[in-house]
């Protein structure tokens, strides 16, 4: 009987040990372990041979026949049926005989040579399942572990897979973003060569327009002196009337001569007008007189931003206009033609309020005009901001804006040459100048000087 | 009293006489006009020492300059007044003018107060 509780405990070892890597649940090793102290303590009685022996026979019995109820029914097990299977013939032999002996020992005595060799043929039967056993195990494990391997592999190019993916993903974003802000600079690098193409054919412009000017300047100045001249004449000429005695014709001379000389004089006017003109142009051409000295920038702008304000307000059409100053204090003195330069900040300003009226003349009491005026060391150059929140500048006419005689401004009230000087007066700084704007949001007139214009 | 005039606008002639109509009525001014540098340096060498108390030129003139011409009226008459004529903020011929012997330097458009005023000067002295 001892041989039959050996099974057990041999099994059970066999079971406890083939575990594998998942590992059994709790509950199995709960009974692997009981399992196994009850096979060591029937041995240990069979050994003592220790009364009631049929009783622990009977409950040796039950203990292999309960293990290989376990292994045929535990889903876990399942891979194990085979095992279940090898110890079954000795089993069958020896619960036969312990049966014959128990319940008929005579019977026993005849049929005892038969029962030891079917003994023995069920051992040779169960060593040699036991052995394909093991060798099916054997396969078994071979392939878990290829398969566990297989895994391992997929899991891993999974991994990478997953890895490249997300590399790819930035990779792609970057050049989206490289790309992206490439296309803006290529942007800003047209618009700037539109603004700087427009500015050269202006720069010949300016240059014919300033000839032109310096040959219309002398008969301008006959035109103004000739009329000047005439409507002196005919001051003397009333002063000597009184002296004629009236007559009819004396009447008719004398209305004829009022009208002359309110015709000279509106000559004289528009001659003026011509010349102020003119003047302006030639502002255009002068560059070249008047050096460049270090200046205080920020002085020039508080001083000359100040002064437009308060020239704005003495003059009709005042407007309500918030200035705001954002000056860098940190800015070194810049080599400027002050006198030149302090136009560049009155225009623009005064540019900027007659937009300003015009979008207050719109958009009412609803919108607050204001004025930015920035300063700010940028590398190698000083960089000056002038942004009003003003009607803005259509992208069409913004590369006309710095074209002599463009205005948008009606009638007689500015000549078209703000701006134009401005450009020719930042151009003799070596700087630059630039419009942006959104319509009906901003204008910014961004210069650039160099910081020491040696 | 004599004064020149030197300018390559022919219509000179007319403003100037107009403008000192009463001068040249009541108060002995006498102008005379030359429409080149050439033509002022030939009148001026009539006689020795010239005759005309003073000369107001032009500078910018086809042929001769105005400065040129100072230049050779102050080698050969240094007594001689020259008074310059140019456009408005023309430093660069104003320094050369002046350096070069010009007594005034009245700028374009002429402001003919102050041209009265210098020739009434020369006329009382
Ligand atoms: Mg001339």
């Amino acid at each position: 009987m001892i041989l039959v509780n050996l099974i057990s405990l041999f099994l059970l070892y066999y079971l406890k040990k083939s575990s594998g890597p998942q590992g059994f649940p709790a509950h199995l090793h709960r009974y692997f372990k009981y399992g196994m102290i009850a096979a060591a303590v029937l041995i240990a009685l069979g050994v003592a041979a220790a009364p009631p022996v049929i009783l622990f026979q009977l409950l040796s019995f039950v203990l292999v026949g309960g293990i290989i109820y376990l292994i045929l029914n535990t889903p876990e097990l399942q891979y194990q049926r085979a095992l279940a299977i090898t110890p079954l013939p000795i089993v069958g032999v020896q619960l036969l005989d312990y049966l014959i002996k128990t319940l008929s020992p005579g019977i026993h005595e005849v049929i005892e040579n038969y029962l030891d060799a079917a003994g023995f043929f069920a051992l040779i039967w169960a060593v040699t399942m036991w052995l394909n056993h093991r060798k099916q195990m054997k396969e078994v494990e071979i392939e878990r572990i290829i398969s566990k391997e297989q895994e391992r592999q997929l899991r891993s190019t999974a991994e990478q897979k997953i890895q490249l993916e997300m590399l790819v993903a930035e990779r792609t974003s970057e050049i989206l973003n490289q790309k992206e802000e490439l296309q803006h600079a290529l942007d800003h690098l047209r618009s700037t060569q539109e603004q700087l193409i427009q500015q050269e054919k202006l720069a010949s412009l300016g240059q014919l327009t300033a000839g032109i000017a310096h040959e219309i300047k002398n008969p301008l100045n006959f035109v103004n002196n000739f009329s000047e001249l005439s409507v002196d004449f005919l001051q003397e000429i009333g002063e000597e009337m009184p002296k004629i005695a009236d007559s009819p014709e004396k009447e008719n001379i004398l209305d004829l001569l009022e009208n002359v000389k309110s015709n000279l004089e509106k000559i004289r006017h528009h001659g003026s007008r011509a010349d102020s003109i003119v003047k302006s142009m030639l502002m255009h051409s002068r560059g070249g007189t008047g050096s460049l000295e270090p200046t205080d920038l920020n002085g020039l702008i508080r001083e000359y931003s100040n002064l437009a304000f308060h020239g704005m307000r003495a003059n009709p059409n005042p407007i309500n206009v918030d200035i705001q100053l954002a000056l860098d204090e940190t800015l070194p003195k810049v080599r400027l033609n002050a006198e030149d330069f302090s136009r560049v900040i009155l225009n623009l300003v005064k540019n900027a309020f007659d937009a300003m009226r015009d979008k207050i003349s719109v958009s009412g009491s609803e919108y607050h005009a204001k004025v930015q005026i920035r300063t700010k060391e940028q590398g190698d150059d000083v960089l000056i901001e002038v942004e009003d929140n003003g009607p803005g500048v259509p992208e069409q006419i913004r590369d006309k804006l710095l074209m002599p005689f463009f205005t948008t401004k009606k009638g007689t009230e500015g000549t078209g040459l703000g701006l134009s000087i401005t450009h020719d007066i930042i151009k003799s700084h070596e700087g630059t100048l630039e419009i942006i704007s959104e319509e009906g949001k901003f204008t910014i007139f961004r210069i650039l000087i160099p910081k020491s214009t040696e | 009293m004599k004064i020149l005039v030197v300018d390559d606008e022919r219509d000179v002639e007319d403003l100037f006489r107009q403008k000192f109509r009463k001068e040249i009525r009541n108060e002995g001014l006498e102008l005379v006009f030359a429409f080149s540098g050439k033509e002022a340096l030939e009148i001026l060498e009539t006689t020795n020492p010239p005759q005309v108390a003073s000369v107001f030129s032009d500078i910018n003139m086809p042929g001769m300059s105005g400065l040129e011409m100072l230049g050779i009226i102050k080698s050969r008459f240094p007594q001689l007044q020259v008074n310059m004529i140019s456009a408005y903020g023309d430093t660069d011929n104003y320094t050369r003018a002046m350096s070069s012997g010009a007594k005034g330097f009245f700028t374009k458009p002429v402001d003919f107060e102050s041209l009265r005023r210098e020739i009434g000067e020369i006329l009382r002295s």
